[in-house]
């Protein structure tokens, strides 16, 4: 049996080790998160305009994706009635933090492609899923209504079922050209649909047994397009 | 993997005699700490859906294992009692937050999918139980090499398990496709093709399937073990 | 108040620690086998979880925090002063319930120290920084988390203690079923998931 002086002196001295020598680790490797971080969030930011882009994204380095963002990406802050905002960096934006402040306050980043031949909108949408949040980037043509592409994340969906909105790329796909207004000029935004598909412009299949998730994924776009659409009429007059 | 440690081990006779060499070829099959004793469960389940993250969890968790039965072996005098199992805690949660931030450093989208996952090695009980019932009265070589065989024989399961639901529900293993519904993958499904029969089985990807696999996994390895069976 | 309901009916059916995330298999099927024993378990496990998910919100929030005490961010202790905090706190309610009530004692006691090593425990803890919940609201997830526990293991039990007179083959006796049936619920389980209960108030 010990004392309970010696078990006094282990603990401080065992906490103190541990919490220096953690400390340091941290310290050392922080540069390199925040630096995985950033080309984290660019890739996936670009993964929607995948197949426009002159390289293939997956098989290109980091440094590479960071300087194919820095040339060809303009980055534009909207605030909540679509009027861009000077100062701050549309990359320095998290949209989760964004959705925790009341709704005239938040902010929306927007990322303009612009390629050699054509120019790209790129915007970040935000909703729920099933068990969790999901996000993604919907790229938008130059005529602004025209998808030209999107990617979709999830904190925690089903694998297999309402994951397969990030993972499968068939079911990304056919958001290619699909238009979000219709004849009349009004918004009607890409719903996700199941049992077959009656407005081919508008609409997409959902996945098999995902229907909360798909559900979650049509509403997101409708919610997180609207926010945008002035900056839309604005540029479209111009 | 296993078999290339225990190449090693061979090699390095004085450092490793028969007990040694016991120490790790047994946790892979008749000592296995999934299958036999039971322990490590969780995280088996949760990150078996496709073979590269669970190769990354059952390195990070082999590190986590081996080197808290060196650690604690090397300290296993100085211990008080009475807090045996805080001191325990306190470094096996020290290795897993040094795993977790080298992982974040170092490949930060496997680091985003195994998110909670990681911390929960800590919970293993296959590195608690490792802990009080071997490297508290053995020495540190001895103990070393025991969580090394604990943990490939941990790695060893989750491997088989993610392999399992990676062909069958995505047929893809380690992310190269091998049968599917698309002139991509290897063997080609499409309506006209020879395996046009053969679907993926999405139910392989769902949490569920793990459990059965290890179930299945058991039945074999008791079918040929019959020191195995449960007898009660 | 609605919310909370949300979250515990959530926590209960929808996201049952061991049904949905399969945390916490290792106790789980370890002292399922007689419904007694799994009463035992389920019921330290409650108490332990509406404890120690509060308690580690408070050390979140005001030790590790940005905004806490050191005014940085220690997050990178989060897994050593969570483990801590579990394992004091199961020690310190088994202390006190051995001094108190040695009934109780005597049916909670010998599981109390296999919890400290419970992944639903952590998962707990570490779910309820995942999602941001907020004091109340980690509370209620902790407590009906423990409650999903509870009855996952006891209907567990009840399953294994009646299988044991049906013709498994002998391989596959005791464990490997206890795998599958623990399979078959979680796909009984899945069934429920998409019901927001949100959606059938007010």
């Amino acid at each position: 049996m010990h004392s309970n002086k010696y078990i006094t002196v282990y603990t401080v001295a065992m906490t103190l080790i541990v919490s220096v020598v953690l400390a340091i680790i941290v310290t050392g490797l922080r540069p390199a998160h925040e630096a995985n971080e950033a080309v984290f969030k660019k890739r996936d930011i670009l993964s929607a305009i995948k197949n426009e882009l002159p390289v293939d994204l997956e098989s290109i380095s980091d440094q590479e994706v960071l300087s194919l963002f820095n040339e060809r990406i303009e980055q534009v802050t909207l605030d909540a009635n679509g009027q861009p905002v000077e100062g701050v960096k549309a990359e320095t934006i998290d949209m989760a933090k964004e959705e925790k402040k009341p709704e005239a306050e938040r902010l929306y980043p927007m990322y303009i492609y612009k390629g050699e031949k054509s120019t790209f909108y790129l915007v970040s949408v935000r909703g729920n899923g099933l068990w969790d949040k999901i996000w993604g980037t919907i790229a938008l043509q130059d005529d602004f209504n025209t998808i030209a592409g999107v990617s979709f994340d999830h904190v925690t969906e089903t694998a297999g079922l309402g994951a397969e909105i990030k993972d499968s790329p068939a079911f990304k796909q056919q958001f290619v050209g699909k238009k979000i207004y219709n004849d009349e000029n009004e918004f009607v935004s890409v719903a996700v649909v199941k049992g077959g598909i009656k407005k081919p412009e508008h609409q997409v299949d959902a996945i098999a047994g995902a229907t909360i998730t798909s559900n979650g994924v049509t509403e997101m776009m409708e919610n997180g397009l609207e926010v945008y659409l002035p900056y839309f009429e604005s540029k479209k007059n111009k | 993997m296993a078999e290339v440690e225990t190449k090693v081990a061979q090699e390095k006779e004085p450092l490793f005699g028969k007990k040694e060499r016991q120490l790790i070829i047994d946790p892979l099959n008749d000592n296995n700490p999934i299958t036999v004793q039971v322990l490590g469960i969780c995280s088996a389940l949760a990150v078996t859906t496709l073979v590269k993250p669970a190769i990354i969890m059952a390195l990070s968790a082999t590190f986590v294992i081996a080197f808290a039965n060196l650690t604690i072996s090397l300290l296993r005098k100085g211990i008080p009692k009475q807090i045996r199992m805080i001191v325990q805690l306190v470094v096996i949660a020290f290795l897993v937050t040094v795993v977790e931030q080298v992982l974040k450093a170092a490949n930060y989208p496997i680091w985003k999918q195994l998110s909670v996952y990681i911390g929960l090695i800590i919970t293993n009980c296959i590195v608690m139980g490792r802990l009080e019932a071997f490297a508290m009265a053995n020495k540190p070589w001895r103990s070393f090499l025991d969580g090394l065989g604990n943990g490939a024989g941990y790695g060893i399961i989750l491997i088989i398990v993610a392999a399992a639901r990676e062909l069958f529900g995505k047929g893809s293993l380690m992310g190269f496709n091998i049968i599917g519904n698309s002139s991509q993958y290897l063997i080609d499904t499409t309506t006209n093709s020879f395996f046009s029969w053969y679907m993926p089985n999405n139910v392989m990807v769902l949490p569920a399937a793990a459990l059965f696999v290890i179930g299945v996994i058991i039945w074999v390895q008791r079918a040929r073990n019959q020191k195995l069976i449960d007898v009660s | 108040m609605g919310d909370l309901l949300n979250i515990f009916l959530k926590s209960v059916f929808i996201e049952n620690m061991v049904l949905a995330y399969f945390l916490g298999m290792c106790s789980f099927l370890a002292v399922s086998k007689s419904v007694k024993t799994a009463v035992g378990l389920g019921a330290a496990v409650i108490f332990v979880l509406t404890l120690t998910v509060p308690i580690n919100w408070v050390i979140n929030e005001m030790v590790l925090g940005p905004n806490g005490i050191f005014k940085t961010d220690l997050t990178f202790l989060r897994f050593i002063l969570f483990i801590a905090t579990i394992a004091a706190s199961v020690q310190l309610v088994e202390m006190v319930v051995e001094k108190f009530s040695p009934a109780l004692y005597s049916a909670l006691g010998i599981f109390l120290p296999l919890i400290t090593v419970n992944c639903a425990i952590l998962g707990g803890a570490l779910f309820m920084v995942a999602r941001e919940y907020d004091f109340a609201e980690a509370t209620t997830f902790g407590f009906g988390s423990g409650v999903g526990f509870f009855i996952a293991i006891v209907v567990m039990a009840a399953i294994r203690e009646k299988i044991r007179y049906s013709a498994v083959p002998a391989p596959l006796r005791g464990l490997g079923i206890a795998f599958i049936l623990t399979g078959l619920m979680g796909m009984a389980f899945m069934s429920l998931m998409g019901i927001n209960p949100a959606n059938y108030m007010n």
